[in-house]
């Protein structure tokens, strides 16, 4: 049986998701040793932690300060995690419920209009368009080697609330689908439809940015 | 595997993203993997997206670490360790 520790202050809204251990399918990180203590397990998932944060805020004050709250979330949790199960996802558990108690917008919205009709293989029929399935040429790689981490970020920014979380998580760190359902609270089959839709509205995103910030030429500037 | 066996152009398409994020099972991997193997197409079309996913993984996961992160981290176990001390 868990034991739901009761928490003072906002923290208060995470404890009971603090409390459900995360069951461990990862295909990257094992179990962790029952005896191993807080600061090793935490310390190597801060990067990525602040990573997730970062891409999720574009503000680096507040994405410091999401991390450091998730981290005491983490130290006053800790006697319910339980050995042998999936820390990284527990924690980031913790992240992801911080992140929407402090800054959740409207996470029951649906994908504006525009992007209801976005075709399948989108980024694939404009580069070719564009003349870039060259061989022996990477024409993925010759469009997005155009755009920087930062101008990513801002496409990546431009999906709806639900869509964005799972789609941070995913392109941040390599957990599973079931994995990212634990995280989230939500079905494997709610992570896999998002996802796939996420996909591709980034796509349609992602040439939107490459188009304002001048990296296509206007001949190829939308596909209907 | 006999060609009823065999996956459509259509039915890996179904299939990529899932294909791609290693979701499938093995059976069905095996399956699309094949049609892959045979289809110039389809195998296009799946290096393209595979190449959009490690690109934007990439570039996503450039994030140096702040130092002061580090510390405050830091600062909150070396809290949290105090009290099993005394």
């Amino acid at each position: 049986m868990l034991v739901v520790p009761h928490y003072a202050g906002s923290l208060g809204i995470i404890a009971p998701f603090m409390a459900l251990a995360l069951m461990d399918h990862s295909r990257t990180q094992p179990a962790v040793p029952a005896r191993q203590g807080l600061d090793d397990l935490l310390k190597p998932l801060l990067g990525r932690a602040y990573g997730l944060a970062l891409r999720l805020l574009r503000n680096r004050a507040d994405a410091e300060d999401l991390v450091q709250e998730a981290a005491l979330g983490a130290c006053r949790g800790y006697a319910t995690f339980q050995p042998g199960t999936n820390f990284k996802a527990w924690f980031f558990r913790i992240l992801t419920n911080c992140y929407y108690a402090r800054h959740r917008r409207q996470r029951h919205e649906g994908p504006p209009v525009e992007f209801d009709e976005t075709p399948e293989l989108y980024l694939y029929s404009q580069t070719a368009a564009l003349g870039l399935h060259q061989p022996p040429g990477d024409p993925a790689q010759a469009l997005l080697n155009r755009l920087d981490s930062e101008q990513i970020a801002a496409a990546l920014l431009g999906l709806p609330e639900e869509y964005r979380v799972v789609s941070t998580l995913y392109f941040i760190e390599d957990f599973s689908y079931e994995q990212t359902a634990g995280i989230l609270g939500i079905p494997v089959g709610t992570v896999r439809s998002r996802l796939h839709r996420a996909r591709k509205i980034l796509q349609k995103l992602l040439w939107r940015v490459a188009v304002e910030r001048g990296l296509v030429p206007e001949a190829v500037k939308e596909r209907a | 595997m006999t060609a009823l066996d065999r996956y459509t152009c259509e039915e890996v398409f179904r299939r990529l993203n899932d294909y791609l994020d290693r979701e499938l099972s093995p059976a069905e991997m095996a399956m699309v993997k094949e049609h892959l193997d045979t289809c110039g197409q389809c195998a296009s079309e799946h290096a393209f997206e595979a190449s959009v996913l490690q690109e934007l993984k990439s570039k996503l996961r450039r994030i140096d670490l702040p130092q002061s992160l580090l510390d405050k981290v830091g600062a909150i176990l070396a809290e949290a360790r105090l009290p099993e001390e005394q």
